[in-house]
């Protein structure tokens, strides 16, 4: 291909169905809601939320957004594959962002035990509640994420079906599970 | 109320509001379904009126209250209770007619007859923990103001449980309507809607933590558990009212694709471009 | 695999990679611990930036219709706006009032 012919503008698309994206916005709001109300309660009790948030290891909360990081790459990758018609390709990458959110899952579940194991549940303080209620429901995604991602793999394995709508659909689901976590971590972690 | 979009039915004549609706009443083949919509908003519009204005047990109030507080607000709240949910208890027969439409929705599309039955199990039973149960309860305690105060926390905190902290019924259903939704190929409701339905099951399990904390933001009350439940519910049920109605509107009677709507109507929302076979 | 666009999505995912590994340096920026409305600021900046990359690059917003690309970054300024006018209010407010 000739640099030419790649500099030419593409033509405008939706990635996948245009309804994903109705979701994608619609519950990008409904978190902005939940991280409205953490930041206000957090202002309200600024030493106890920070003491609090100090038994968190900022090392495994990075560790945590760089897989999922790496499993939005891949399943850009797995897209593109499949544009291409590199099916082959494309699934390798569907299930490497599968291994990428197994990595997150495992890590996460881990994570949590070692902090019931220290003595902080959800109940233990206002920033714990928080804390393991952002991280719960965004869990919750990642576990629908899974068979969002089963049926792109589905759709992907024959050539019957291999909808290049349906992946791109699943793919933007996924995505949202990783920018949804960006801002988790950056307001569990990170914030003072 | 305008004419089926596909016209087999002769013109609707001019005449007063009174003389449409007798005349719809004997040649619609619709009228059920528009009775059935019609049940719909009015009931809505009840239970906003009945929970939040005559009860006022809506917004629900501090879980956290002392015994002879919550003796006091039986005490404030006495006649709203038992006036009000004597028309909740009226009214509650509506639901089996909502839910009918909503089912109607799903065997009207190309997938299983059996979500539209699981749909309507599910649903008929949810108005105990949807409804009933709050307003029995509040009205065994209304009803004899002299009970120990001990006794009628007890009451209130199982209304109040019963309401706001079941939402796991309505989980379920939502996403029997939202499976049946997708794999439908006959495009009675968008897409769209139901990734809504998807949004709207994942705000009801945000409603859980309400069974633990008394008070902050994960209580009965509080401003996750509660508010934005509540806001999220009513954005949902706003849309699939509208969307209900055109779903209606679009009805053939046949059992393949439904039509878009005339162009003289608003055009179908939903967006998908789809890709060629 | 087109080149162009491989190449273009490696440079996104190790400069998000990156930001996000400089953020582990955060714990050295204070000793002591006070609510410290610089860093806040920063972390949510940055974690809205790293968002509109992933909008635009993994996402392909980039190739999208100009209203889905006015949409997202219309999410991302209320988001940004929201949090920390939410934040800077809630300070200033501190113990003042509460939220149930």
């Amino acid at each position: 291909m000739t640099k030419v012919a790649n500099a030419q503008p593409r033509p405008r698309f939706v990635p996948g169905q245009p309804d994903m994206w109705a979701f994608v916005l619609f519950e990008a709001l409904v978190f902005t809601g939940y991280f409205i109300v953490y930041i206000i309660r957090r202002t309200q009790s600024p030493d106890l939320f920070l003491q609090s948030q100090a038994h968190l290891d900022l090392r495994v909360g990075v560790f945590n957004t760089l897989v999922l990081l790496a499993s939005s790459w891949s399943v850009a990758r797995c897209v593109q594959a499949a544009r291409e018609r590199s099916f082959r390709a494309a699934l390798t990458n569907a299930f490497l962002t599968m291994l990428f959110g197994f990595l997150f899952l495992v890590s996460k579940v881990l994570e949590w035990a070692t902090e019931i194991e220290e003595g902080f549940g959800f109940t233990t303080n206002e920033f714990f509640s928080f804390y393991y209620f952002l991280t719960a429901i965004h869990f919750l995604h990642l576990l629908i994420g899974f068979v969002v991602l089963a049926i792109g793999i589905y759709q992907l394995w024959s050539p019957a079906r291999r909808s290049q709508e349906m992946i791109e659909t699943c793919a933007t689901y996924w995505h949202t599970i990783d920018f949804l976590w960006v801002l988790i971590f950056a307001l569990l972690y990170v914030m003072r | 109320m305008s004419a089926s979009a596909t016209g087999a039915l002769p013109e609707e004549p001019p005449g007063s509001l009174l003389h449409r609706i007798a005349w719809h009443w004997r040649y619609d083949p619709k009228r059920e379904l528009w009775i059935a919509w019609w049940t719909m908003l009015v009931f809505y519009q009840l239970f906003g009126l009945l929970f939040f204005v005559v009860t006022r047990t809506q917004p629900p109030p501090q879980p956290w209250w002392e015994p002879t507080r919550v003796a006091q607000w039986f005490d404030d709240h006495h006649y709203g209770l038992l006036i009000g949910f004597a028309f909740v208890f009226i009214i509650s027969g509506m639901t089996a007619l909502m839910n009918a439409l909503i089912a109607y929705s799903m065997r009207r599309m190309s997938v299983s007859r059996a979500f539209a039955y699981s749909y309507l199990v599910i649903y008929a039973l949810s108005t105990l923990p949807g409804m009933l149960l709050l307003g029995i309860a509040l009205t065994v305690g209304a009803m004899r103001p002299d009970r120990d105060p001990e006794l009628i926390r007890w009451i209130y905190d199982f209304a109040f449980m019963t309401f706001d902290g079941t939402m796991g019924v309505f989980l379920v259903g939502s996403l029997v309507w939202m499976v049946a939704i997708l794999l439908d190929e006959n495009r009675v409701l968008p897409k769209w809607f139901a990734y809504l339905s998807l949004c709207n099951a994942l705000t009801e399990v945000v409603v859980a933590p309400a069974w633990i904390f008394k008070s902050g933001v994960f209580a009965w009350n509080g401003a996750i558990s509660y508010w934005l439940n509540v806001g999220v519910f009513v954005t949902y049920t706003t849309v699939f009212l509208t969307l209900l109605r055109r779903m209606i509107l679009r009805e053939d009677f046949g059992t393949g694709p439904l039509p878009d709507l005339s162009t003289d109507e608003a055009p179908e929302p939903s967006g998908s471009v789809r890709a060629a076979g | 695999m087109s080149t162009g666009f491989d190449k273009r999505l490696i440079v996104a995912w190790l400069a998000l990679s990156a930001i996000t590994i400089t953020q582990l340096g955060v714990g050295s920026l204070q000793d002591g611990l006070r609510p410290n409305a610089a860093i806040t600021s920063g972390a949510i900046v940055i974690a809205l930036i790293k968002v509109r990359i992933i909008f635009r690059e993994f996402m392909e917003v980039r190739h999208a219709p100009v209203l889905l690309c006015r949409l997202t970054d219309l999410w991302v300024v209320v988001a940004g706006v929201s949090l920390l006018g939410c934040y800077f209010v809630g300070m200033a407010f501190s113990s003042g009032f509460s939220l149930r």
